[in-house]
């Protein structure tokens, strides 16, 4: 086992590129040679010990018995844990976007929020935030065909718009509220929100979206064509967004 | 005076007649010359030597292509290289940034390119982003296939008009000739339409493809332009179309010209070979496309290969595009350009397990190997339509290899061995041939006397390619062709060093060639026409149209002789 402390003494605004923070980066490196690797700030690039204090204990050459723990401010930390593949990163703070973007493996704590763009495009591992998350959670790169393709994301305050947008496969939990077009050009996969979401499913074409509070806005795009009982609940099943060709999404709501 | 002396190497110059010859080259200035006082020694032992690579048709430039990239950001992050020293960074697999694009092409033995479709109203936007492109030497072709005043003087039968808008639009645009998209059928896009044949004449003017190909071949040797008329077919990408593909080369034939080179360019054949009624029974008309272009001297053509994978497809044929999104339900846009043009983008995947794909991708290939003189094809992918041109050499040893070709049919859906011919093809390009359809044919067509070989006076555009063509079998070492392809040892542009081992070293802008065909009282000729409409319908003033020359980059023209200016009498106020 391999345990290593990152220590931010960074409080700039100019935002640090951070995808190197990976297990599959770190394990078996000594603190010397992480404090070495490269980052970018804007368009410098600087050391990860000028922003970092780094500090390691145990050694493995395994990514999976690799754990990294960021303390300190990292709120314009961006892309920690980018592709990353198995092993785990723990978060004290917030952080800034792109947290767990592409990631394939592993779990990612966020104690604090997240920006947007947490879990971009992932396909597996779990991501899990303990306080409020941005826009675009689990979407796709600008652009890009699908967003999140697998593995996990919970979010145990509320998120910003386009949550999922264009997933395809995995699972996103909201505890809170959702704002705009949650599952916005979803074709996959399934995102529950146990608060509050507004105009949920906008062209979603596939998928499911289950949102347990009150929606405000509900497309009108959307067929009702059944009740089911979840978890003790009765919701509408909705299907949609028939504003899509061959669209067969599916939105559970209340009422 | 800076000299150079590339030792030893194993010579292809079709142009000159030198095949495989062992022959050392001398530059001085940045032109071959007979002998050299204390140069600069690559001693390059049996490495094989070529004319810079000329690129005939590709779109790399201006408006359109400035929609793909602002359209594809997910294909911009793809290809990202840092920037070093010297280089800018680069970005994007088929929406390359310009930097990319320069370095991309140098790095393969490239130092010309040819942007294939400018738009007159756009063509500000073009030049701007050549002048960006590093290290090649750049040409535009200005687009008249449906442009308003060149249908309204063929329906008027004004011919003299007619050479007089082309040759002022050329030097507006600083275009260097003719290129012409989906002829008469472009306009009727504006309605939603299309044309279904050559004769068809379209909504508004009344005007067939036939007249406007034949109008403006007949144009183009008025104004002596030094390329052919440059012709994107009608029903281009869409089943049976093949008849469309020999109608237009046939406009040609028995056509008189004093350049020495073909009259009429059909461009991206591999587009425009289809048989069948529907995507259901698709089938290769390669056979009969290529008999037409055996048998027609004046026709030349170039392959738009496919190949498999992402890329972005971008035309002036608006009307294709839209049927392409509709196909893959991939993102689209649309674009019309006031009285001159339009076009349209979207994303394709070419799959190799898809039917219509694969007996794509087979005939590209056909063409190539069915078109017996090597001058009359050019290799291209279209880029990025059928695919990047970062995948020229991966062509290139599938056409140098039978056994690569077999392994790549296995590996296809199996409808390419009864609705394609391809396998059926044995022939095998040599060294020769491949520098004929890279630079040679290319050079010839659109005389650049200077360009695609070298003998003395040429330009120093040399490659230098990391393979001995005496001791590689390409039929069976086919990766080795196709990696010796992809980088070169060296680049040499305009006698210096551009690329060394693969690596850009040296970065520097490269020339843009335009044609003036300018005859006496040419302008006073469409004055009034040109005033009118561009009062009445253009959104730009006739004074802020058109690019001047801060725009170019060493700027070379090219000067014609117009058999016209002296016998037009132009009337007086
Ligand atoms: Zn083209």
């Amino acid at each position: 086992m391999q345990n290593i402390t990152l220590k931010s003494k960074y409080d700039g605004r100019i935002s640090v590129e951070a995808e190197i923070i990976t297990p599959d980066n770190f394990s078996g490196k000594d603190a010397k040679e992480i404090g070495e690797m490269d980052l970018f700030m804007g368009n410098k690039t600087v050391k990860l010990k000028d922003i970092f204090e780094v500090s390691v204990e145990g050694s493995s050459e395994n990514p999976e018995d690799t754990e990294i723990i960021i303390k300190g401010n990292t709120d314009r930390i961006k892309r920690i844990g980018e592709g990353m593949t198995s092993g785990k990163i723990v978060i004290e703070g917030d952080v800034d976007m792109h947290c767990g973007a592409m990631m394939r493996g592993g779990k990612i704590i966020v104690k604090g929020d997240a920006d947007s763009w947490a879990g971009r495009e992932m396909s597996g591992g779990e991501l899990l935030i303990e306080g409020d998350a941005k826009n675009y959670i689990g979407g796709a790169y600008r652009g890009e065909t699908y967003g999140m393709t697998g593995g996990k994301i919970t979010v145990k305050g509320n998120v910003g718009a386009y949550l999922g947008e264009k997933m395809k496969d995995g699972e996103i939990v909201v505890e809170g509220d959702a704002d705009m077009i949650s599952g916005m050009e979803m074709l996959g996969g399934k995102i529950i929100i146990k608060g509050d979401a507004i105009m949920p499913g906008g062209e979603m074409k596939g998928g499911t979206v289950i949102v347990m509070g009150e929606v405000t806005d509900r497309m009108p795009t959307f067929k009702m064509d059944g009740m089911e009982i979840i978890e003790g609940i009765e919701f509408n099943r909705y299907t949609g967004d028939l504003s899509v060709r061959r669209a067969k999404g599916v939105l559970y709501m209340k009422g | 005076m800076s000299e150079l002396l590339i030792k030893n190497g194993i010579v292809y110059d079709p142009l000159n007649d030198i095949c495989g010859e062992k022959k050392d080259i001398f530059v001085r200035d940045g032109k071959i010359v007979e002998e050299v006082k204390k140069p600069e020694i690559l001693d390059v032992n049996g490495l094989l030597v070529l004319p810079g690579g000329v690129e005939g048709h590709a779109h790399l430039s201006g408006s359109k292509v400035n929609a793909g990239r602002l359209m594809r950001p997910e294909d911009g992050r793809r290809g990202l290289r840092r920037k070093t020293a010297i280089t800018m960074p680069e970005s994007g697999y088929s929406v390359i940034n310009v930097y990319g694009e320069g370095y991309r092409y140098a790095r393969m033995g490239y130092t010309t390119m040819v942007e294939a479709a400018m738009p007159i109203l756009t063509a500000i936007h073009t030049h701007e982003e050549l002048r960006d492109i590093p290290i090649l030497d750049k040409l535009s072709m200005t687009l008249f296939g449906f442009n308003w005043f060149v249908m309204d003087y063929i329906r008027k039968g004004e011919m003299d008009k007619l050479a007089a808008y082309v040759a002022w639009a050329l030097k507006i645009s600083k275009g260097y000739g003719i290129k012409i998209v989906n002829p008469s059928g472009g306009e009727n896009w504006k309605w939603g339409k299309n044309v279904s044949s050559i004769d068809e004449p379209n909504i508004s003017f009344g005007v067939s493809a036939r007249e406007i190909l034949s109008s403006l071949m007949e144009v183009n040797e008025i104004l002596d332009l030094p390329h052919p008329i440059h012709v994107h077919c009608n029903r281009l990408g869409q089943p049976g179309n093949y008849d469309i593909a020999i109608d237009t080369m046939k406009i040609s034939s028995g056509f008189e010209t004093k350049r020495e080179r073909e009259p009429l360019h059909v461009t991206h054949i591999m587009f425009s070979s289809y048989g069948g009624e529907k995507w259901k029974d698709f089938e290769s008309k390669t056979d009969e496309v290529t008999k037409e272009v055996n048998s027609n001297k004046n026709a030349s053509i170039d392959l738009g290969q496919l190949m498999f994978g992402d890329t972005t497809t971008m035309t002036a044929d608006g009307a294709l595009e839209f049927a392409l999104c509709k196909l893959t339900g991939s993102k689209w846009s649309n674009s019309d350009t006031e009285m001159e043009t339009g076009g349209g983008i979207t994303p394709q995947i070419y799959s190799p397990s898809m039917p219509i794909n694969a007996i794509q991708w087979a005939i590209g290939l056909e063409s190539a190997l069915l078109v017996k003189n090597p001058y009359q094809v050019w290799l291209t992918t279209d880029h990025p339509n059928g695919a990047p041109f970062t995948t020229y050499p991966e062509v290139i040893s599938l056409l140098m290899s039978k056994d690569r070709r077999k392994k790549e049919i296995e590996r296809v859906n199996k409808v390419v061995q009864k609705r394609a011919i391809l396998s059926s093809l044995d022939r095998e390009y040599g060294w020769n041939e491949i520098a004929t359809i890279t630079r040679a044919s290319q050079a010839k067509a659109y005389q650049l006397n200077d360009k695609g070989h070298i003998g003395v006076g040429a330009d120093a555009d040399i490659a230098v390619f990391n393979i001995n063509p005496e001791e590689v079998d390409p039929s069976k070492d086919y990766e080795e062709v196709e990696r010796a392809f992809s980088a070169t040892k060296y680049t040499i542009k305009g006698g210096e060093i551009v690329v060394r081992d693969g690596e850009i070293v040296k970065v520097f802008p490269g020339k843009t060639l335009w044609t003036n065909a300018e005859f006496d009282g040419y302008y006073e000729l469409i004055e009034d026409d040109l005033k009118d409409w561009f009062s009445k319908y253009y959104t730009v003033s006739l004074s802020n149209y058109g690019v001047s020359d801060v725009y170019l980059t060493n700027p070379e023209v090219i000067k014609t002789n117009p058999k016209i200016g002296g016998r037009i009498e132009v009337p007086a106020e």
